[in-house]
């Protein structure tokens, strides 16, 4: 049987031979586009432009522009002298963000109960910028007001902590973008490289007319399931290595945790969605087919993620659902074991939830499909 | 060009879509559907985050501030710790998302104005919710401290507001309470609608891998009528989605939207003239569907996606980012979504992206019309 499967694994080496782009796009595709995804956008929200209208012009107010521009958040903030601009500025969608200083700004700010007011005006529209604009605005502010309570009490500036509570951060100190946005798009290109190349595995023959000759030649349906997943399996599970290695010295995120684990569980993990890819290879007609039902699937999947969006703040369907999703399982010990340096012993639900899904999937997956080739 | 070469082109093209029953509605409905199902995901509201107390100071000022904190529906207390072991337990299981720690003297160092000594630790890993309980926290502590320390503040003659003197008044155009699905949901069409191209690049190679191009190219219809006469069927398809699209997003995500519907459809179909031709130069060089596939995923389906500014700013990306977003039809559509969607923008304000989609059409079917020609010959 071995050497039956084997020839089969060899069929479809020569078929992806012949078609060199194919290889080439599964295996350096998903690394290359990950390096280029990942080198783009996880870093800090920088740059965003803002606009400043300061009716008070004094010492104080070009301290309050100067203090915005350090936060690193901003572009140069542009001086407008009227309201009009930002108004025009807002609607043409120029600017992220303005401020406006009011005539009695700095009079407030001496004045022994004073309330010095800024107003600011957020574009919403993009929502991720305004939410930064916002973030740094605020830590401004802070920072301002409680120098103000200390000239105001008289107290200490050394001895002084602050009335507002401090911050620290686990697993991920420096609060890097890249250490939890790249996992996650490692994700996404490893279950798209799986279900395409495993969705294309009986669609493509079918629509070309050569599964009929392949089911006539003297091979059982299990062998030709083996013969046609262990191709899948060896360039899905390359692919996760090189873009681990990717992820690990291109963005520095570190590996915490045991590496032979992670392994391990990606292979298993990788078993789940060849099931999946399987599934969708013998229902779909045309490889057209097939490659939108994979779309539909795994960008479902991907939303739960925690890229786009937490999955605890979901509708409480959505997370009962996601219990259901391989990739949520697979993400959360990615993460955990890479940067909590989580062993077994907290990992175990999410391993046996994708071992159970994995037994699921895969015993439906093989009898389906052996029943579509019989 | 004649236009009756292309409609026959066109023509296969549908019988092709409309033979199969479960192709159709697939290639029909699944840039809706994928719209759908990523605007459900989306739509979050973040509540009931757990975390975890330590209270070293234990007074009765730390206990009421504990209250105050997790009073409402934002931040439930999953457990009270009783040392930094636990916590560290608790966060590594991910069953909390932040921690509260409590220094001794939490009580006598508020009295004494010297701060307010605690610390907020959160989980790095997914920091959202983290970040959340953060924004509540401190919100929630400086009504805490004014309260706690009204009356040490009245004997000193100082107002209330005299601990947080500093008063941000933010104001968010366009989305009242700056949520995200308002401006994620309008960014994503254009990602969805860039389905399609994918379906052209398909069709192109799939013509090459049956080895019925050959017996296409012997008729009288010319290459560009044919590359025309393939792309049509699809931009009807996106067409269609168009129109489904912003009537979903209002109807069931209540996305606001406060343009020009007539100018939404124009500047969409000037997008799918764009990213169809885009999947046409895939179509063009690969031979085969599957390779045509995996082509069409790295240079159409994730710089759609993730480069078009729809989840990070094209500002902050480093210039070479930059420039290769804007040659890619979606991050010019994702500010016309946006605009149109939110801002309620005309043509005064969008044209300038409006030209630089049909710059982009134009030159990418100039290449794949080229290139064709080369390929075959």
């Amino acid at each position: 049987m071995l050497r039956r499967v084997w020839s089969l694994v060899i069929k479809e080496f020569i078929h992806l031979r012949n078609d060199w782009w194919l290889p080439a796009f599964m295996l350096i595709g998903g690394a290359s586009e990950l390096l280029l995804v990942g080198w783009a956008t996880s870093r800090p929200i920088t740059n965003l432009p803002l606009m400043v209208l300061d009716h008070n012009r004094t010492a104080q107010s070009r301290q309050l522009v100067i203090a915005l521009e350090n936060t690193g958040t901003f572009q140069a903030p542009q001086q407008v002298s009227n309201m009009g601009t930002i108004e025009d500025a807002l609607n043409r969608g120029k600017i992220n963000a303005a401020v406006v200083i009011p005539p009695d700004y700095s009079q407030q700010m001496v004045s022994p109960n004073g309330q010095p007011t800024v107003f600011v005006i957020l574009n919403g529209a993009e929502s991720t910028p305004a939410e930064a604009s916002l973030r740094a605005m605020q830590g401004v502010a802070q920072d301002i007001g409680q120098q103000i309570v200390v000239q105001r009490l008289g107290l200490n500036p050394n001895e002084f902590a602050g009335f507002d509570p401090s911050l620290r951060v686990w697993f991920n100190e420096a609060l890097s973008e890249a250490l939890y946005t790249t996992p996650a798009e490692l994700g996404l290109m490893l279950e798209f490289t799986v279900l395409l190349f495993a969705a294309l595995a009986f669609s493509r023959e079918r629509e070309l007319g050569t599964l009929e000759q392949l089911l006539v030649m003297p091979f059982s349906s299990m062998e030709i399931i083996l013969g046609k997943s262990l191709p899948v399996i060896i360039v899905g599970f390359t692919d996760f290595l090189l873009m681990l290695a990717m992820v690990h010295f291109a963005f520095g995120v570190p590996v915490r945790g045991s590496l032979l684990l992670l392994m391990i569980l990606a292979f298993g993990y990788l078993l789940v969605e060849l099931g999946k890819g399987l599934v969708i290879s013998v229902i779909s007609h045309s490889q057209h087919q097939a490659f939108l039902l994979v779309l539909l699937v795994g960008m479902g999947d991907f939303m739960f993620t925690g890229y786009a969006a937490p999955v605890e703040g979901m509708p409480q369907a959505l997370q009962w659902f996601a219990n259901l999703v391989p990739a949520h399982h697979w993400l959360t010990i990615l993460r955990a074991i890479l940067l909590k340096g989580a062993g077994l012993d907290v990992l175990w639900p999410h391993v046996a939830a994708l071992a159970a899904l994995g037994l699921v999937i895969g015993i439906f997956s093989l009898r389906f499909v052996r029943g579509a080739l019989d | 060009m004649s236009m009756r070469h292309i409609w026959a082109v066109t023509r296969k093209e549908f019988n092709h879509i409309l033979r199969d029953r479960s192709t159709l509605i697939l290639v029909l409905f699944t840039p809706t559907l994928l719209l759908l199902l990523m605007a459900y995901a989306l739509t979050v509201n973040i509540k009931h985050v757990p975390i975890a107390v330590l209270d070293y100071d234990n007074s009765p000022t730390s206990r009421q501030f504990v209250q105050q904190i997790t009073a409402g529906q934002d931040l439930d207390i999953y457990a009270y710790a009783r040392d930094m072991s636990q916590v560290e337990a608790m966060l590594m299981h991910g069953q909390i998302k932040a921690a509260v720690i409590i220094s001794p003297g939490f009580a006598s160092d508020l009295q004494a104005l010297k701060g307010i000594p605690m610390q907020v630790i959160i989980d790095g890993t997914e920091p959202q919710s983290g970040n959340f309980a953060v924004d509540h926290i401190a919100q929630r502590a400086e009504a805490f401290v004014n309260q706690a320390l009204a009356t040490q503040l009245q004997a000193r003659g100082m107002s209330l507001t005299s601990l947080q003197p500093f008063d941000l008044r933010v104001r968010t155009w366009f989305n009242p309470g700056l949520k995200s699905q308002n401006s994620l949901i309008p960014g994503l069409i254009s990602m969805v609608l860039g389905v399609p191209a994918l379906s052209v690049a398909l069709t192109l190679a799939h013509e090459r891998e049956h080895g019925t191009l050959e017996q296409l190219l012997a008729t009288p219809i010319g290459r560009g009528e044919l590359l025309l006469g393939k792309i049509i069927p699809y931009i009807i398809v996106g067409l269609i989605n168009v129109i489904i699209i912003p009537i979903l997003a209002i109807a069931w995500f209540h996305i606001l939207f406060n343009g020009n519907f007539l100018l939404f459809f124009a500047l969409s179909a000037l997008f799918l003239f764009g990213v169809l031709s885009m999947g046409m130069i895939v179509g063009v060089f690969m031979r085969t569907q599957a390779a045509a596939l995996a082509l069409s995923f790295l240079v159409v389906f994730y710089p759609g996606f993730f480069l078009t500014g729809i989840f990070f700013p094209l500002t902050s990306m480093p210039e070479a980012a930059r420039l290769e977003a804007l040659s890619l039809p979606g991050s010019h559509y994702a500010i016309i979504t946006r605009g149109i969607f939110l801002q309620g923008n005309g043509l005064d304000v969008l044209w300038p992206y409006a030209v630089m989609l049909i710059f982009l059409g134009i030159v990418f079917t100039l290449i794949a019309a080229l290139f064709f020609r080369k390929k075959l010959g």
